[in-house]
């Protein structure tokens, strides 16, 4: 495995030998890596490769079969709910429950998570994205676009140190997908960290600082996007090379 | 148009046995099977106490509703499957992206239901009373003719809730005026006749023909079906789209009332909360949930439909059959009868919050599966204003008012202790129970057995029926535990 260059500091992701069953089916064989604070990181992979369970894992919503991993020094195998109290999630393939409001499932987020001031974080966030024609429609009304910016207005809607993010552009318009790429890489400037899962690497390679290759349950390589490129090479002939070899 | 046909089933047992596995559906109608085998040579016995002809009623009406049910999972949309099975969708939405008109779809998931549902429920019951009956002195005649009636039953209840959801579709209204007439026909006829059995068969003639038997009435129940099924089939559209629907905001207002509720932990103020007062958060988080719960139910309009379907008309039905124990039992006896089960059907409230709800949703959410499981018991027992007013009626009704206390009590601790049982061994899945073997004949074994003694004791005096009260003790273990198992395991369906 690759170590980082200097100058980046401590990890606040560590993957260590991290292992999924599902019965006889090994969804993710003994995967490790760490996250340094302050980067944009992406796990790439292809459909199936164990992103989404590495996600899950990661956030303590499903069990770890083998392994362990920490965000923020905090074990979802000891504590899941610390774990995702102090981050913010968006999943591949969640909506918003249907009759709920847009307002009212943010609103709905907000105590969950015990915050306050949840109306005035939700008003920025409704001009951020543009949707606020949109606040008092129940979610199973709203377009898959929409239902996105929900989502993603509700990982970042108090501003959570690490932000977890299963393809985090999928079923926005250009207009917005440059918008959210352009917060994301702005997001880590003061210390923050964004781990993102995608199989879209022309977006990974546009955003993230640093990056692992995922194939079919195993980790193959992780790297730098500096360092690729300064050698001038593009993340998708690399992921082509890497799986090939596979 | 075969094909289709084949898919769709190969579709529904995938879809049960994704849920339940594969041994344990298997063996659900070897269940019906067994039951009805050994419930056969009961009757000689319950003849003395129910008159055969409610028997049939009852065992009809049964198929009946089964058929209703059946009718509205199928067409509930493609929303309703989303928040059921994830990502899920089934065959008969595929119009939207396949050469196909949705009547054919619609068609072919009839036949399927029909013929499906047939193996399932029906061909395991009437062979295990056909294979008894000789035992029993039963005329063969009557197993063979319950292959048809039971069928006939179904159907009327499985098209009867395709045209209401047809007629909904076009006109929340129209279902309210067809309900309320259908209603007030049958107690225009009992009123006419006095015989409330000779009007149960009028209106459930799959049983009537079962019990005297003739052509012309096979033919009438055939038309009935027939009747009710065309108009549904050209009316069809299995998701309308009726534009955004937008609210006010009702998220916090609601939570605010609610937190004033005495039972609810109270006085909880965002303010208050810190990452060590864990007690102040969970309640906060449980409040919010209820809250949500609450909102769901009165905009989905499930409430409404499942308080109708899951719980007046199957508990009503239940009531009328009983009273035509009054040569035998006492109304006391009889209410607590009602009462009993009463409470097993509240207990399936339960399952009204949980079955349409789409739990991956909270997954990512600094929530433990505890506190949501919680958040659905109290949202539960503030339902049980439902099975109290219920009980309150007919106790007014049947003159046994000084009863309801009583019977409420009882009531509300079989629900209770059936809820505990549900959430120790299905967690936030308990329409798992439906079709699995193994959770059926658990939650049946750790069920009837105290609801009969305790039934016996308050047949001996009213009074003891409080007696049920015991039930708190092993529901509390129960739930205590469950709490504690959930929050360790992988949800099941996850």
């Amino acid at each position: 495995m690759r170590r980082y260059g200097a100058g980046y500091m401590e990890p606040v992701i560590e993957a260590q030998g991290l292992t999924k069953d599902y019965g006889e089916l090994r969804a993710v064989d003994g995967v490790s890596f760490s996250v340094p604070k302050g980067a944009v990181f992406g796990l790439l992979g292809q459909n199936g490769s164990g992103k989404t369970t590495i996600i899950k894992m990661l956030t303590g919503q499903v069990k770890i079969t083998e392994g362990d991993c920490s965000i923020l020094g905090v074990s979802p195998k000891v504590d899941p709910v610390r774990v995702r109290s102090l981050i913010g999630i968006i999943p591949e393939q969640e909506t918003p429950p249907s009759f709920l409001t847009s307002i009212e499932y943010l609103q709905f987020v907000g105590r969950i998570r015990g915050m306050g001031d949840i109306d005035e974080k939700a008003e920025f966030w409704f001009d951020f994205l543009d949707f606020a024609d949109k606040k008092d429609v129940l979610c199973k009304d709203l377009s898959r676009g929409t239902r996105q910016k929900l989502m993603f207005a509700q990982a970042f809607l108090d501003s959570p140190e690490v932000a977890v993010i299963d393809e985090p552009l999928i079923n926005l318009d250009p207009v917005m997908q440059r918008k959210v790429k352009d917060f994301l890489k702005s997001y880590t400037k003061d210390g923050r960290t964004v781990f993102i899962s995608t199989h879209i690497l022309e977006n990974a390679q546009e955003i993230c600082d640093s990056f692992a290759v995922l194939h079919r349950g195993a980790l193959l390589y992780t790297g730098s996007v500096a360092e690729l490129n300064e050698k001038g090479r593009k993340l998708d002939d690399l992921f082509l090379e890497l799986v090939n070899r596979a | 148009m075969f094909e289709i046909f084949v898919c769709m089933l190969k579709e529904e047992w995938r879809m049960h046995s994704t849920l339940f596995g594969n041994l344990n559906f298997a063996l659900f109608p070897i269940l019906i099977f067994g039951m009805a085998f050994m419930g056969t040579f009961l009757i000689p016995f319950t003849s003395r106490l129910m008159d055969v002809n409610m028997l049939a009623v009852s065992i009809h009406s049964m198929y009946c509703i089964m058929g209703l049910m059946v009718g509205s999972f199928g067409i509930m949309g493609k929303e309703m499957m989303n928040r059921r099975f994830g990502q899920g969708s089934l065959l008969i939405h595929s119009a939207r992206s396949l050469p196909i008109s949705e009547r054919r779809l619609f068609g072919n998931f009839v036949v399927k239901d029909t013929l499906y549902y047939f193996m399932l429920w029906i061909l395991p019951f009437c062979l295990g009373f056909l294979i008894a009956s000789p035992f029993n002195a039963i005329s063969i005649h009557y197993p063979l003719l319950m292959f048809v009636t039971a069928s006939l039953a179904f159907l009327t209840g499985m098209c009867t809730v395709f045209i209401l959801s047809s007629v909904y579709s076009r006109s929340r209204a129209a279902l309210y005026a067809v309900i309320v007439l259908a209603f007030a026909a049958f107690v225009a006829l009992y009123l006419l006749s006095g015989d409330i059995m000779r009007v149960m068969r009028l209106f459930m003639l799959p049983s009537e023909i079962f019990l005297n038997f003739s052509f012309p009435l096979l033919i009438i129940s055939a038309a009935v079906i027939i009747v009710l099924f065309i108009p549904a089939i050209f009316l069809f559209s299995p998701e309308t789209h009726a534009g955004e629907k937008r609210y006010i905001a009702a998220l916090c207002p609601l939570y605010d009332r609610l937190s004033r509720l005495p039972f609810i932990r109270g006085g909880i103020d965002a303010e208050k909360v810190s990452e060590k007062d864990f007690v102040y958060a969970a309640a906060q988080k449980e409040l919010t949930i209820i809250a949500k719960d609450f909102i769901d139910l009165h905009r989905s309009g499930i409430g409404i439909g499942q308080t109708l379907f899951s719980f007046v008309l199957p508990v009503g039905l239940i009531w009328l059959v009983l009273s035509v124990l009054s040569d035998v039992l006492m109304p006391e006896q009889i209410f607590m009868v009602i009462a009993a089960v009463t409470g097993i059907i509240a207990s399936t409230m339960y399952t009204w919050l949980t079955e349409f709800e789409s739990f991956s949703a909270y997954l990512f959410l600094p929530v433990k599966v505890s506190s949501i499981i919680r958040a659905k018991i109290m949202t539960f027992s503030v339902l049980h204003v439902v099975p109290a007013v219920f009980l309150i009626v007919i106790a007014a009704v049947t003159g046994v008012l000084a009863s309801a206390v009583f019977a409420i009590v009882f009531a509300f601790s079989v629900s209770y202790y059936a809820l505990a049982i549900m959430v120790r061994y299905s967690g936030l899945s308990p329409s798992l129970m439906l079709y699995s073997a193994s959770f059926f004949l658990r939650y049946s074994l750790f069920l009837m057995p105290p609801v009969i003694i305790l039934l016996g004791l308050a047949f001996i005096a009213t009074g003891f029926s409080l007696a049920a009260l015991i039930l708190i003790i092993p529901s509390y273990f129960l739930l205590k535990g469950s709490f504690e198992k959930w929050d360790r395991e992988d949800l099941p369906g996850f």
